[in-house]
């Protein structure tokens, strides 16, 4: 059916970026393509490590119905990073059948790594999007993902005040010959509705339980596995929830029991304090390979300052793909 | 036939009513000559033959509580929810308020699959389905429950209803009840030596790791030895066993199996949820088994199980997931309570 309004000025944004290992080691934009609204930048002086390639768009955000298709190709030995500048605004749709969508196709060739870690996405109120990420890992390929949503524009009162949110990461191996077939290891889908199939469903923000930031960390690879183990091994050393500490408060304060501790002691005592009085929440799992972290927290700068203090003090991604890789964490 | 002679020109509704009335004196008379003692009561209604009563008979095995699942021993995120909303957030939990969320979240994470098993009971479809559903879930916690549950489903089948369904299958003539059969005996089959392989391919992978550069073919384990070269050896993790037995598409393929409509299977499935949830509330003394059962019969109930079906009713796989972002987070962290009285 024709409409009898004027088409709206939503946009397919299609990129393309291919990275490959130079002889010297140095990972190298062999292609890089993009088209309104979709903005790749690039530094000047990239980390010696890594490719590095900011996703933007122009006026800093996605209006309702934009399209933004992007296909990333790592080939063999080579790393990129993927950030961003700022939180991805998707600003609200005219109506709730106009959906504002991204797209991302990632292969990662054998023993290549790809390090994505941007800021959250920030939907408005009314708007609709959704999101499909899928990655696909040959042999001893490594892929870091994060993908975290906030509430909108606590600003302006917003929480969890958007039409829709969808969020698909696919995480995949490719098979090495024709005998074998592609698996996937993990598929992590979020579906964030505001439309309720029945009155006693509580709406969507009341669901929400108070977090104003949710996310998913997916780790796999050689390159991931000493981050992997960390997220797991901390997971492991949370207290308890409900255990009593039975040292009276001397014993917990003095001077000696606080210098014994080792640096990494220290630094988790008073993250532990911290998750606490933030009431950040937590879990990480091994699954199928992977390592799947999901955090949530009552408000954005909590959330980032966890999970960029949980990357930084392991240090492994900063190693392996530079400070910049990190800079979406900062807080 | 002196009556319908006379009443020959009368309409169709007397002839009914005289074929009614000799029926009934045909029936009458039968009986008199079965029993010695005379009896005026109107015919009993003719008990449905056996074939006819499976899928409800079924049915009700299905929904026992009795069913050897082990639901009793998860609680699916109702006792870390309880914990997280006392300790952490210091906020009044209820039970009236864990159940929608749970009824939402586990029709949106786990229907969709029982619905594609129900609809596609063939061994392919069944072990594609429990590998998807088994990279869905993301948290070692729901992964031991659905499982758990999943297995013990399977031995149900097995030990306890693969005869029955068998002959019914035959004797019915139902069509696809063998093949059902079939497809679950194969995948107890593809459980079982996955188990047997996993177990010695993750050994193999732990001994070759310390010696990487001496046999790198050996690392491929069972698969076809690599043309190409690979200049460093294979350090991923073996790939995840073909099947892991989760509970949504064996219970679907099962009721298929056993006769059950779609509805009633999806309806079954969420209903037994519930029932667990409820279970599991009483045991942490939420409430009484009276409320318990308030609970299960209320509207409430009733209705969200029917809206979260037909929401979920055409949702593919693919597009199955999270409705509840934090139910992952309750589920994910049971394992951080100090004191635990469920497994789940």
């Amino acid at each position: 059916m024709n409409s009898p309004f004027p088409k709206s000025s939503s946009a397919d944004g299609k990129g393309c970026i291919i990275v490959r290992r130079l002889p010297s080691g140095v990972s190298d934009l062999e292609t890089f393509e993009y088209q309104y609204p979709l903005k790749l930048v690039t530094p000047k002086r990239p980390p010696q490590t890594s490719a590095l390639v900011y996703l933007l768009s122009y006026g800093g955000g996605l209006v309702g119905g934009d399209q933004i298709n992007l296909t990333i190709e790592v080939k063999t030995g080579a790393r990129l990073s993927l950030a961003t500048q700022g939180h991805t605004k998707i600003f609200k749709s005219a109506s709730p059948d106009i959906v504002t969508r991204q797209i991302m196709r990632v292969n990662i060739a054998t023993g290549a790594a790809v390090c994505l870690l941007p800021d959250p996405v920030q939907p408005f109120a009314r708007s609709v999007y959704e999101q499909l990420q899928i990655f696909r890992l040959a042999q001893n390929a490594s892929l870091c993902l994060l993908d975290w949503v906030t509430e909108g524009r606590t600003a302006l009162g917003e929480h969890w005040s958007f039409v829709k949110w969808v969020g698909r990461n696919e995480v995949w191996t490719v098979a090495e010959d024709q005998d074998t077939q592609d698996r996937l290891l993990v598929r992590d889908v979020a579906i964030l509705d505001s439309k309720r199939v029945h009155l006693q469903l509580p709406v969507l923000r009341e669901s929400m339980n108070g977090l104003s930031v949710f996310g998913t960390l997916i780790l796999r690879g050689p390159l991931m596995k000493s981050v992997g183990e960390f997220f797991l091994a901390e997971f492991g050393a949370l207290p308890r929830l409900g255990a009593r500490d039975w040292r009276n408060d001397d014993a917990k304060d003095s001077k000696e029991s606080v210098d014994r501790l080792s640096p990494l002691d220290k630094w988790r005592a008073e993250r532990h304090q911290r998750e606490k009085d933030n009431k950040v929440m937590w879990s990480a799992s091994s699954v199928r390979g992977c390592v799947v972290v999901k955090f949530g927290a009552p408000t954005v700068e909590d959330g980032r300052l966890w999970v960029g203090s949980m990357l930084t003090q392991e240090g492994s991604i900063a190693q392996n793909f530079g400070d910049q890789a990190l800079m979406c964490l900062r807080w | 036939m002196i009556l319908s002679k006379v009443n020959g020109e009368s309409g169709h509704e007397i002839d009914d009513e005289i074929a009614d009335l000799e029926r009934r004196l045909a029936e009458a008379k039968t009986k008199r000559s079965h029993s010695t003692s005379l009896n005026s009561h109107p015919p009993l209604t003719k008990p449905l033959s056996s074939p006819l009563t499976s899928p409800t008979h079924f049915l009700l095995l299905l929904s026992d509580s009795a069913l050897p699942l082990g639901s009793f021993a998860f609680s699916s995120g109702l006792e870390s929810y309880l914990a997280h909303q006392k300790v952490v957030f210091g906020q009044p939990s209820s039970f009236a308020s864990f159940l929608p969320l749970s009824i939402s979240s586990y029709a949106s994470t786990t229907l969709p699959f029982v619905l594609a098993a129900h609809r596609d009971p063939s061994l392919a479809n069944l072990t594609a389905l429990d590998d998807a559903l088994d990279a869905a879930i993301v948290c070692t916690v729901g992964r031991r429950a659905s499982v758990a549950q999943g297995r013990a489903l399977l031995s149900i089948w097995e030990r306890s209803f693969a005869g029955a369904l068998a002959e019914q299958g035959t004797a019915g003539g139902a069509g696809g009840g063998t093949d059902v059969n079939d497809a679950l005996r194969g995948f107890s089959a593809l459980l079982r030596s996955s188990s047997n392989t996993s177990s010695s391919s993750s050994s193999s992978t732990t001994t070759t790791t310390t010696t990487p550069t001496s046999t790198p073919a050996l690392t491929n384990g069972d698969n076809t030895p690599t043309t190409t070269p690979i200049s460093s050896p294979n350090n991923d993790p073996p790939p995840p066993p073909p099947v892991a037995a989760h509970l949504g598409p064996l219970f679907g393929a099962l009721c298929a199996l056993a006769g059950l409509g779609l509805e009633q299977t999806a309806y079954v499935f969420m209903v037994s949820h519930v029932k667990a949830l409820v279970s599991a509330a009483v045991r942490a003394g939420m409430f009484g088994p009276y409320q318990a059962q308030k609970t299960l019969a209320s509207a409430a109930v009733q209705g969200l199980v029917a809206a979260v079906v037909q929401r979920e009713w055409e949702t593919p796989v693919e597009e199955a997931g999270q409705s509840v972002p934090v139910m992952d987070l309750w589920v994910g962290r049971h394992e951080v309570l100090y004191s635990r009285i469920f497994n789940s």
